[in-house]
């Protein structure tokens, strides 16, 4: 289902946003120059990176603009869920990978713009990166093409970054910020693993409401602790019981504590529609008065939330867009270890998130292993666990050794709910088999 | 960003400007009383509070009823914070002068064993009767941040704003620390320290007491939904909450939340839940490293000279509870020199010297491509001004690195319904060489 506008408003929209992108790509092919500029050092050797093709050296490209995405309820009886527009980001290739224009052919820019506009996910792409990485990660503001009056500059903020500098931090207020039609390469040299997440902070209110959020963690060295060994490196020598090329671990425990089988990203997060609505509709937003009434885990209410597909919506211009990707359901074999990377992206609320019979052991809050200053464990076992809005959790689960189905879901009983629809909302699956 | 709301914040911005002008005229004109950042309040052992109307400002520019509590005969919010040494024995009377439609009133101090004299007897505790007086008293036993608030209709009075933090220093700062300590324990040296006390407002309440006060009372606000729409650090929505401490244009609420530091400092926040919902205030820029939590130092089980707290990007202030944690920063591992210096160019103090000399790795954007925040100084580095378009920047005269410190229930950030404002401050890093005054 197409969410519409009266008509007259839809049509001086539609037309705004042709004009819009072909301002854009004309621009795009005719500058000498474009503003749209992916940097990605790899392989072309610079003064700080002189040899070619480092492993460690990771490119991203974001595109911030916005889109459309698809609630799980039975919409005014229409049979599908309610479109929700939002503003977020989506992934695309580096120039000359995956069929993008390379960048010496001139025709990156504009097919930057073509693919990235409305073209936004929920939850943002996950980025997920080695300990000791150096992320190259560009972001292109292509503009919010449904909100032609909007003139909104975007940024990234790596939230829970240690020692952060002000520049890369992304908060508009203290440091820059991107334009439409322009590209921003954060840098980040990745120190310390563990999960974090990260959201556009212009506007934080209002463009984290309208779903600039995404996953972004952090895994550790010890990982490749075969390709280290060198015991002054935290992380740099293998625990007990380390298999080579399968063992992951959450952290550089040093005993194989935090080690895993599967790991889930699982970002909390709630929609108010009255404020995507208005926003849509042009209309004042009610930041006070914001109530939240979709419950999400990854983007999706329950029973979204455990098909193992991406969801797909229909964008205003009628083309169908990938909305949703990132599935929630859990799925372990009997006897596996499974890392949930929790996170809370809400802007209204704390939540509650907890199993049935399964125990979660919480083994890291906010990116960093749970031990005291003597390094004694201190992690803990629990059925509930309360995040607020930017506070994350490392969570282990042993799975039985028999098969089942449990569930993962919000002990705020009230919020298993899309909307005015009972049982669905901030719930998922955990399926051992 | 709607048109509507760029009218509102252009308005606004005279009076941010105004505000910040303030803070930097402090620093120059104040003669320095300390080197390090203390904050500010009442010490000594015998307090003499009074509780009574008045009226705060909101930086969206309205004006609200609330109730405080004085000790110099204005009214402010939150009550003044009280700074005690441990072991004293601290000596509070409260006198009730709100109006008598409030009714009796009280105060209660959780983490303390209180005994009381006069008054008349409450539900809770001994109340002051309208026009008359209670005196509390205790013994300040163990160092650490913890509130005082009202023991009288609670939700109402302390909705109103009768609330407010205590400090107990300890007797003896730890040995070995430079500045100063939070507890008795070498782990808790700091450099300076900031007060973060949370709360927040629902207008209807206030309204309701406001149109009641005259009357014969009791008040009746309802016992409806919470629906704050105002939300405050240290009695302050933000932008004012970066105005300069004492400011004469916000006579009632004389605390600010500007925070500032050096590299290498370590800055001790007190991070204290006075409202009635829980927010989760985010410290950009680096983890906190978590040292007690109701003013009860968090120590390892099998070495008591180690720290058992977590590290945390982001601290839960909880309602009624108190949070005290170490904030650091060096720049280190950014990969990039954050001085901008050339390899043969001298160290600054606590640079991280595997970085130095190295240039940022990404080019950055035309100057065209880019928006610009008032607190950015025109450059990437530390300490550096830069070339900016007309108009861009300001606020930041040293050029420090500057970090948000906010409510991360992004909602708490706004005046109603006017983004930016409520639950928000600044963090300034301030480069080696610039002298920090307040």
């Amino acid at each position: 289902m197409k969410l519409q506008r009266n008509i007259s408003m839809n049509s001086v929209i539609n037309l705004s946003s042709t004009i819009f992108l072909l301002l854009f790509i004309t621009l795009g092919v005719s500058a000498q120059e474009s503003s749209i500029n992916v940097q990605c050092p790899k392989g072309t050797g610079t003064l700080i990176h002189p040899g070619a093709n480092n492993p460690g050296i990771k490119c991203m490209h974001l595109a911030a603009g916005d889109g459309m995405v698809t609630m799980a309820d039975n919409y005014q009886n229409t049979g599908a869920g309610k479109p929700m527009y939002v503003f977020s980001f989506a992934e695309l290739p580096l120039p000359g990978v995956d069929g993008a224009p390379t960048e010496n052919s001139g025709d990156y820019p504009g097919w930057v713009m073509d693919q990235g506009m409305l073209a936004a996910n929920a939850p943002a792409p996950t980025i997920a990166i080695d300990e000791d990485d150096e992320l190259f990660l560009s972001m292109t503001n292509v503009g919010m093409a449904m909100r032609p009056d909007l003139f909104d500059p975007h940024t990234i903020h790596w939230h829970g970054f240690a020692e952060a500098s002000a520049l890369f931090d992304g908060v508009p207020d203290a440091s820059i910020s991107i334009n439409m039609g322009a590209t921003l390469t954060y840098y980040y040299q990745a120190k310390d693993a563990g999960t974090y997440m990260y959201h556009c902070h212009v506007e934080a209110a209002e463009h984290m409401q309208m779903g600039m959020l995404g996953n972004l963690f952090v895994r550790p060295r010890q990982n490749r602790c075969d390709t280290i060994n060198d015991s002054s490196i935290p992380g740099g020598i293998c625990p007990d019981g380390h298999i080579s090329g399968v063992s992951t671990y959450a952290y550089n425990d040093g005993d194989g504590s935090t080690r895993y089988d599967v790991e889930y990203p699982i970002q909390i997060g709630s929609f108010d529609p009255d404020f995507h609505d208005a926003s849509f509709n042009v209309q004042p937003l009610p930041f006070a008065g914001m109530r939240d009434r979709y419950f999400l885990l990854n983007g999706r209410g329950y029973p979204d939330t455990v098909n193992p597909n991406a969801l797909s919506t229909v964008d205003p211009l009628g083309n169908t867009q990938v909305s949703q990707p990132i599935s929630s359901l859990i799925s372990a074999s009997p006897g596996q270890r499974i890392l949930l990377r929790i996170s809370n992206l809400s802007v209204t609320q704390f939540y509650t998130i907890g199993t049935s019979g399964l125990t979660m052991n919480v083994v890291g809050l906010d990116a960093r292993l749970l031990r005291d200053g003597a390094g004694n464990n201190m992690n803990y076992q629990t059925n509930s666990l309360t995040l607020g809005g930017g506070q994350s959790a490392d969570v282990i689960i042993t799975t039985p050794a028999t098969a089942g189905t449990y569930f993962l879901y919000t002990k705020n009983l009230d919020q298993l709910a899309n909307d005015a629809e009972n049982f669905g909302g901030m719930m998922t699956e955990i399926r051992i088999n | 960003m709607t048109i509507f709301k760029k009218s509102i914040s252009n308005r606004k911005l005279p009076d941010f400007f105004s505000a910040i002008v303030v803070l930097v005229l402090s620093v120059t004109l104040l003669a320095p009383a300390t080197v390090r950042a203390m904050i500010i309040g009442e010490t000594g052992s015998h307090f003499n509070l009074t509780a009574s109307e008045g009226y705060i400002s909101i930086a969206d520019g309205g004006s609200i009823y609330s109730w405080g509590y004085s000790n110099n005969g204005t009214m402010q919010l939150p009550g003044p914070t009280l700074i005690v040494d441990q072991g004293t024995t601290v000596t509070i009377t409260l006198n009730n002068n709100l109006p008598a439609a409030a009714g009796n009133t009280s105060i209660v101090f959780p983490g303390h064993q209180v005994t009381t004299s006069s008054g008349v007897a409450g539900q809770i505790t001994q109340e002051a009767p309208v026009g008359g007086s209670v005196t509390y008293s205790f013994v300040a036993n163990t160092p650490g941040t913890y509130q005082y608030h009202s023991g009288t209709r609670p939700d109402l009075q302390i909705e109103m704003g009768l609330y407010g933090a205590i400090i107990v220093r300890p007797s003896s700062p730890a040995v070995g620390c430079s500045v100063a300590s939070a507890y008795d324990h070498p782990k808790t040296c700091y450099d300076r320290e900031y007060l973060y006390l949370l709360s927040e407002i629902d207008i209807d309440i206030h309204e309701a007491a406001q149109q009641q006060a005259t009357g014969p009372g009791p008040i009746d606000v309802g016992s409806g939904p919470f629906h704050p729409e105002y939300w405050l650090l240290n009695g302050r929505a933000a932008p004012d909450t970066m105005a300069s401490a004492g400011t004469s244009l916000l006579p009632n609420q004389p605390y600010n939340a500007m925070t500032r530091m050096h590299p290498g400092e370590k800055i001790l926040l007190r991070v204290v839940g006075a409202g009635r919902d829980m927010h989760p205030f985010h410290t950009h820029g680096n983890h906190s490293q978590v040292l007690a939590r109701d003013g009860r130092l968090l120590l390892s089980a099998t070495d008591s000279s180690q720290l058992a707290g977590p590290l945390l990007f982001t601290i839960p202030a909880a309602p009624g509870g108190t949070v005290d944690a170490i904030f650091g920063w060096t720049g280190k591992d950014l990969g990039w020199d954050i001085y901008g210096h050339k390899p043969s160019d001298p160290m600054e103090e606590h640079e991280w010297a595997p970085d130095h000399g190295k240039p940022i790795p990404v080019e950055l954007p035309s100057l065209s491509s880019m928006a610009f925040g008032g607190f950015y100084s025109g450059s990437p580095f530390l300490g550096a001004m830069g070339s900016l378009p007309p108009g861009e920047g300001g606020l930041n005269p040293n050029a420090g690195y500057a970090y948000m410190w906010h409510s991360h229930t992004e909602r708490e950030m706004v005046n109603n319904d006017v983004f930016p404002g409520g639950m928000m401050t600044m963090l300034i890093i301030e480069a080696p060489s610039v002298v920090i005054t307040e």
